[in-house]
């Protein structure tokens, strides 16, 4: 909309006449070159709208690792919890008195009396000479696979 | 055509367009004005507001924004394990379900509207489902439930998947509402009572409470570690906030110089003892020679760390360190060695012993009446004679006595690092009386821990060089390995010499014509020991009840030393420690050899040997199976290997009556007052 009232248009003008003495001058106002504004308005809403999908978007991507990263922990602490059971159930099961009872109660086992002893002319794995034939920086101590996979 | 128009008319419209003109321009500059005003003051506020939020009430804010966000939780430090020699598992932790509940779920509510809400559960019901469960009264539960609580704890360290159980029960087709779980650490012990008395146990908030777990509290509980992270207001994580972690320092795991298998073994025949011999206590160490590891230390009656509430407090003692005893004829081994350092006598130095003997106003006696003989010093010690020994103990005198008593660490405690270890009890020379020296000579008016004992012998075995005894063989370190402890200190006591003459006497004890410990024989090895069989003293009074401790501690094989083993039995009876702890002994010994494996002495056998004595084998238990062609006694087949074995050629005497046990001590007249 013009601020220039359409009195004062004149739509077609042949010849400028000289003006009068002592009239004042009036320049011409040309007709406002009409802005696109309902464009501009649907663009800059249409890049609000867009950052703000990115955003949302970002951020339930984020919310999904998140939540997946809860779960894997969860899972870590279940497989953790679950060895560390395993390994009291391990030595449970491997405990002498149990081993004892089970073989003579359920297998009719006896102690064995009247050891016959066979020196042997070579060292045996058992007599712990095993450790010598491991490669250099292997184990030292005959030590149970322990303890390796815990720290 | 054109139109005129009178200048008047002109002029009028020309006034009315700049009039118009005019106020167009004013209401603009009024609104943009306005605009300006109210984008002031907005911008005012804001700045105001920015003011305060970050200069005026920054401190508050920041905090309230942290609490709002932030969130920290505690990361608990697993607590290190205990294990045996051989890295079997003798104490871990496990995660464990606490149940609780929030009793305001189990009540009905009354809302603002004066309407009543139902309750979210009901209690009755709940508690009758729950009782099974967590093997409680159902009224004791729906007493929990009903309380004018917000939380009360149901169940402590349950199992995890009991925990899993009872947070998915349901009643009446739906689940529970106000129950919950919190995680907790719980310590086990997989071996039941298998050394119990060592390992001890912790409290239910995971402080060592008892033995290695109270004396190496500090070193297995770790450090906790924290983890702080923004969260989002449905409790979730914010992925792109922070998120600090500062992991936790697991305990250190602990080795022991414990063997499972050996362990179990003494533990067994202790409780074994018990039952042979009514006796009210037992006990068994034993100590490898030269590293003066603890191999076993065991304690009967025992207790079951998992379920120590159900024991008497009094059986969590690990007694063999913890209590004292006299330890009578056991003693004489320190008195012959000082002698003999001393180049008091040899052992073939001569004595006329008869089997009564005054010292002061108190007559000391043999265990049974036997002519005035003559008796090498070596007899002495294997006959266990009290006159022989006290007469010995004269020519060494006082002070020489007492010195050998403070190098063998009597009054001392070993220095194994464990919780409560008792020094021992001995008088300072200064304070002995007349009958001091014959009495504590011979064993009484001292008193000693079993692995005090163990350790003197572990001393003479050691060629005369002591061990200080240690029980924690190392920790494991970041490589998931042995990092062993610092080798114990050794101290020279007695002379070589010295050290292998009484070897030699001590074997005498177990195999010599006249022994005493023919019962700790073990076939296959030279085993050398002393028989002990002491008086207990009054607990509240001086002098002596009627009660004894019967005690033999040796070690074998004796030529060539590898195992101490020391057992004591409290009040059994028979009385005697050449026929209650001497069997014993020998079975603990030939267990021990056998496990780690120790070779016998003697002659190897041949493998045509071998083959030989099991063609023998079957063909006596074919003969058996026809009938009996030789007396019930006599052995089949000897053992192989038997011809250089002492111990086959001396066999022992049926259990039961004491034909030649220990003719001891001052069982007929022990002294007062010691």
């Amino acid at each position: 909309m013009s601020a220039v009232p359409a009195i004062l248009r004149r739509p077609a003008r042949p010849a400028t006449p000289a003006p009068a003495r002592g009239e004042r001058h009036l320049r011409v106002v040309r007709q406002a070159k009409r802005r696109h504004t309902l464009a501009f308005v649907l663009g800059v809403l249409l890049l609000t709208a867009g950052v703000v999908f990115a955003a949302v978007s970002l951020n339930a991507l984020a919310a999904g690792d998140a939540v997946r990263a809860a779960d894997l922990e969860r899972q870590v602490l279940d497989a953790e919890r679950r060895y560390e059971r395993l390994i009291a159930q391990v030595a449970e099961l491997e405990n002498p008195a149990r081993i004892q009872q089970v073989a003579s109660e359920q297998l009719g086992m006896v102690p064995a009396t009247s050891p016959r002893y066979l020196p042997v002319s070579r060292p045996l794995p058992a007599d712990g000479y095993v450790v010598e034939l491991l490669p250099a920086g292997g184990a030292t101590e005959p030590l149970k696979p322990l303890i390796s996979a815990e720290k | 055509m054109t139109t005129k128009t009178a200048p008047g008319t002109r002029t009028r419209a020309r006034r009315i367009a700049r009039r118009r003109l005019r106020v167009t321009r004013d209401t603009t500059v009024r609104r943009v004005v306005g605009m300006l005003l109210v984008f002031a003051v907005a911008f005012g506020g804001v700045l105001y507001r920015l003011f305060d939020v970050q200069v005026q009430r920054a401190d508050y804010f920041a905090e309230f924004g942290e609490r709002q966000r932030e969130r920290t939780i505690d990361l608990s430090a697993r607590r290190g394990r205990l294990y045996d020699r051989d890295g079997e598992v003798l104490a871990t932790s496990i995660d464990a379900a606490t149940i609780y509940a929030d009793p305001r779920a189990f009540r009905p509510e009354t809302l603002e509207n004066g309407l009543v809400k139902p309750p979210a559960a009901d209690p009755v019901r709940t508690a009758a489902a729950l009782a099974p469960l967590l093997g409680r009264e159902a009224e004791w539960i729906e007493a929990q439930l009903t309380k004018d609580a917000h939380f009360v704890y149901l169940g402590r360290q349950l199992d995890w998947e009991l925990g899993e159980q009872i947070l998915s029960l349901q009643v009446d087709g739906r689940p529970v509402s106000g129950l919950g779980r919190i995680v907790e650490p719980s310590r086990v012990y997989p071996g039941g009572g298998l050394a119990g008395q060592i390992v001890g146990f912790t409290g239910i908030d995971g402080d060592g409470l008892h033995g290695l777990e109270l004396q190496h509290d500090s070193l297995l509980k770790g450090t906790p570690g924290t983890l702080v992270f923004e969260r989002a207001g449905s409790g979730l994580q914010i992925a792109s906030g922070t998120r600090e972690v500062t992991p936790p320092i697991a305990g250190t795991d602990l080795v022991l110089t414990i063997d499972r298998e050996i362990q179990h073994k003494a533990e067994a025949v202790a409780e074994q003892l018990l039952l042979d011999y009514d006796a009210a206590g037992a006990g068994i160490v034993v100590l490898e020679v030269g590293s003066g590891e603890v191999l076993a230390m065991a304690s009967a009656p025992g207790f079951d760390p998992n379920v120590r509430a159900e024991y008497a407090p009094d059986l969590w003692r690990n007694r063999t360190v913890t209590d004292v005893f006299e330890p009578g004829s056991v003693q004489k081994a320190i008195t012959a060695a000082a002698a003999l350092e001393e180049g008091v006598v040899t052992p073939e130095t001569t004595f006329l012993v008869d089997d009564r003997y005054r010292v002061g106003n108190k007559t000391f006696s043999d265990a049974h009446d036997h002519p005035t003989e003559e008796m090498t010093f070596r007899e002495i010690i294997e006959t266990s004679s009290n006159v022989g020994t006290i007469m010995v103990a004269e020519e060494l005198g006082d002070q020489r006595l007492a010195e050998y008593l403070d190098r063998f660490g009597f009054g001392r405690a070993s220095g194994v690092g464990f919780p409560g270890e008792a020094p021992g009890l001995v008088l300072p020379v200064d304070q002995w009386w007349t009958t001091s020296l014959p009495t504590i000579a011979i064993g009484q008016g001292v008193a000693v821990t079993l692995l005090q004992s163990a350790d003197f012998y572990a001393t003479i075995a050691n060629d005369g060089v002591a061990t200080q005894p240690r029980i924690i063989r190392g920790t494991v370190g970041d490589d998931g390995r042995l990092a062993p402890s610092t080798p114990a200190s050794t101290t020279r006591v007695v002379s070589n010499e010295t050290a292998q003459a009484m070897q030699d006497i001590l074997t005498g004890v177990v195999h010599g014509e006249r022994a005493t410990g023919k019962r700790a024989a073990v076939p296959g090895y030279l085993v050398a020991g002393k028989t002990g069989t002491a008086r207990k003293p009054l607990a509240d009074a001086r002098g002596y009840s009627g009660q004894y401790v019967a005690s033999f501690v040796g070690f074998a094989p004796a030529d060539d030393p590898q195992i101490v083993v020391a057992v004591m039995v409290d009040e059994p009876y028979p009385i005697w420690g050449g026929v209650v702890a001497a069997p014993a002994f020998s079975e603990v010994m030939e267990f021990t050899l056998r496990h780690l494996r120790v070779a016998p002495g003697g002659r190897a056998p041949t493998i045509a040997e071998v083959l030989d004595a099991a063609d023998r084998a079957k063909a006596d238990a074919a003969a058996q199976q026809e009938g009996p062609a030789t007396a019930p006694d006599a052995p089949a087949s000897p053992p192989v290997g038997d011809a250089a074995d002492p111990a086959a050629s001396s066999p022992q005497d049926p259990a039961g009556e004491p034909a030649e046990a220990d003719p001891d001590p001052a069982a007929e007249d022990p002294p007062d007052g010691g």
